[in-house]
């Protein structure tokens, strides 16, 4: 890891407790994670860690290597080289279901909605509960998937006139709920959120980010946040990694740095500068 | 998660008051179904013969019905395929090839009985060919089939030296078709139709009800998002061509047993291109991830009634493909503005 101090969550709002980073409350630990693409090397060695209930803001510029790096936690590439550690042990993620099963849920940027599918269809898609029909048609349980979205939306406080609408009727607020109340159903450890607020009016946006101040609230999930806007950055999250050309340059507390500052600091071309300074030192 | 009920924003009461619902709701719920507008068009055309020709109904519903049967069978399978995203050109063939496999196993020793199923494995095969093409390789569905189309048309005209056979004689025939044992009876007259009801009913419960048919949708609706959420997006295309070539061969088992010989020219393109017409006059979109089975039934029924229907109140033969061109792309039409209506809707 590049950072010193600064990679201690910083001291959740409220709550006075200082998560420390031994062994327990670290939920994942990605040591060295490098990714080549034949000859462009997207990852070089990228050290990354995300105590249990944080949330950790990843920011960079477009080509840094965010998407490919939340895809390897997703388990849709395996890394190069590099040994992610997920609740202390060495794991290999060999693909997006195993990922899921660890707890490991992602929201991604385009959704992954289905759109001719129901919204209760959608919620449940790739692990649909199955009722066998005479002892052994399986078929899905389709009332259990609406009565239970019904149940799950009106927890998470998400309006919708019906679970049977088609998701291709929503709007783009709605489709980005639907979105997380669906990886949070599965009650995840780590939640992946890639640009959840990007096509997403004010007011939607808003919603969303509530959404997420609620589960962070709980400190029962931590969540990984790309995101580009640094004001929404420092309402949700407690800590920030910057990512640079594959390297995560900048690792600092939400509470060590203000919004001005991070922004000098990127505008000054942080890059280089926090790679000659040990990082997370703050302004 | 459980305990967010606590924090989150008082739940919304679910739904409101029931309120009687009148004509025009009731009109935009039939909208929603893409049969909708197959079965009105359906009704019409039945009316219509019927009154140009009185005996319509009466006397041409058995021919009809087993025209419905083969368009209809093989409509299935490519109504299914069409909804991930593909297409099968090759259907034809499969159709007048399984029933060669059949006959080469019966001719070799196999009970018929045993033959025909074993057949229909080697159709699968063929449509696993297809599938792996197609999904594995990254041949465009298009072209893999139009190459098995040719492969295919070649294969059984040489190995058959253009000769039809005989349909082996058996009891489960007339379960498929055949008159030979139950002269008089009418069963047999319908019984491909019957065959294709059932298969369409179950179709329609495998698309809406269960893992593979929601699968089939996501992956032609938005292929990304289905490996995103770990869907097995290669092997539910390629089951998809392994059931329409079953599908296809199995109509062409039941023309060989209705018809008693088996002709290695029976398979005429525009079998395919029928039932592919069929599928989509019934509101199966060729953009993928969204269509119907029984749309595709439907569909069948009026492409079936126009060819045999026409001719009968007067019309010339052949003219039946000027309706049913305009028919198709009217449909095509009529889907993507009921699409943008349901849109605006809600």
């Amino acid at each position: 890891m590049s950072s010193g101090n600064g990679a201690a969550p910083g001291p959740p709002p409220g709550s006075g407790v200082v998560p420390a980073l031994g062994d327990a409350a670290l939920l994942l630990r990605a040591e060295g994670v490098t990714k080549n693409y034949g000859p462009s090397i997207v990852l070089r060695g990228l050290d990354l860690q995300i105590a249990r209930g944080e949330v950790l803001a990843l920011v960079g510029d477009n080509g840094a290597g965010k998407s490919t790096f939340i895809k390897i936690l997703s388990g849709f590439h395996a890394p190069t080289s590099g040994t992610l550690y997920w609740e202390g042990r060495a794991t290999v993620l060999t693909s997006p279901t195993q990922a899921r099963a660890l707890g490991i849920e992602t929201v991604y940027q385009d959704l992954a909605l289905v759109n001719d599918l129901t919204v209760a269809q959608n919620m449940f898609l790739g692990r649909e509960p199955i009722k066998r029909v005479l002892g052994v048609l399986p078929l899905t349980d389709a009332k259990a998937m609406r009565l239970r979205t019904r149940e799950f939306l009106d927890q998470v406080g998400i309006r919708l006139a019906s679970v049977d609408s088609l998701v291709r009727d929503l709007s783009g607020g709605q489709r980005q709920s639907i979105a997380v109340a669906r990886a949070m159903q599965s009650q995840p450890k780590l939640l992946i959120m890639d640009e959840p607020l990007a096509a997403l009016g004010v007011r939607e946006g808003a919603h969303v980010l509530d959404l997420v101040q609620e589960i962070r609230r709980r400190r029962e999930v931590s969540i990984i946040l790309i995101v580009h806007n640094y004001s929404q950055i420092f309402q949700v999250c407690d800590r920030i990694n910057f990512l640079f050309a594959g390297e995560i340059v900048l690792d600092v507390a939400t509470s060590a740095i203000t919004e001005e500052e991070l922004i000098r600091m990127v505008k000054a071309g942080l890059g280089a500068q926090a790679a000659a300074r040990p990082a997370g030192s703050g302004s | 998660m459980k305990n967010l009920t606590a924090a989150a924003p008082a739940p919304v009461p679910a739904g409101r008051p029931p309120v009687r619902p009148g004509l025009g709701d009731r009109l935009k719920v039939l909208i929603r179904y893409p049969e909708t507008g197959i079965t009105a068009v359906a009704i019409v055309i039945a009316i219509v013969f019927e009154a140009l020709n009185n005996a319509f109904l009466s006397s041409e519903v058995p021919v009809l019905l087993a025209s419905t049967a083969q368009y209809g069978l093989i409509a299935v399978g490519e109504a299914m395929l069409m909804i991930t995203g593909e297409i099968d050109l090759s259907a034809a063939k499969i159709y007048s090839t399984t029933p060669f496999f059949a006959f080469y196993l019966s001719a070799a020793g196999v009970p018929w009985p045993a033959a025909v199923p074993l057949a229909l494995v080697g159709a699968a095969g063929i449509g696993w060919v297809n599938g792996f093409i197609t999904v594995r390789l990254g041949v465009p569905s298009l072209i893999a089939t139009l190459g098995m189309l040719f492969l295919l048309n070649g294969a059984i005209l040489t190995v058959s030296h253009s000769q039809p056979a005989r349909t082996p004689e058996s009891f489960i025939n007339v379960l498929l078709g055949s008159d030979q044992q139950n002269a008089g009876t009418g069963i047999s007259q319908i019984a491909a139709f019957l065959w294709l009801v059932a298969i369409a009913l179950a179709f329609a419960v495998v698309l809406r009800r269960t893992r593979f048919g929601l699968h089939t949708i996501a992956v032609g609706s938005n292929l990304l998002a289905a490996r995103e959420l770990g869907i097995r997006t290669q092997r539910t295309k390629i089951l998809n061509f392994v059931l329409m070539a079953v599908l296809a061969g199995f109509a062409g088992i039941i023309e060989a047993c209705a018809s008693g010989s088996i002709d290695p020219s029976a398979g005429d393109n525009t079998l395919t291109l029928y039932a592919i017409a069929s599928a989509v006059i019934g509101g199966t979109s060729l953009f993928g991830g969204s269509g119907t089975v029984i749309g595709a039934l439907i569909g069948a029924f009026v492409v079936a009634s126009l060819n045999d229907g026409l001719p009968l109140v007067g019309a010339q033969a052949g003219f039946a493909d000027v309706p049913l061109g305009i028919a198709i792309v009217v449909a095509m039409i009529l889907n993507i503005k009921l699409t943008a209506l349901r849109v605006r809707q809600v």
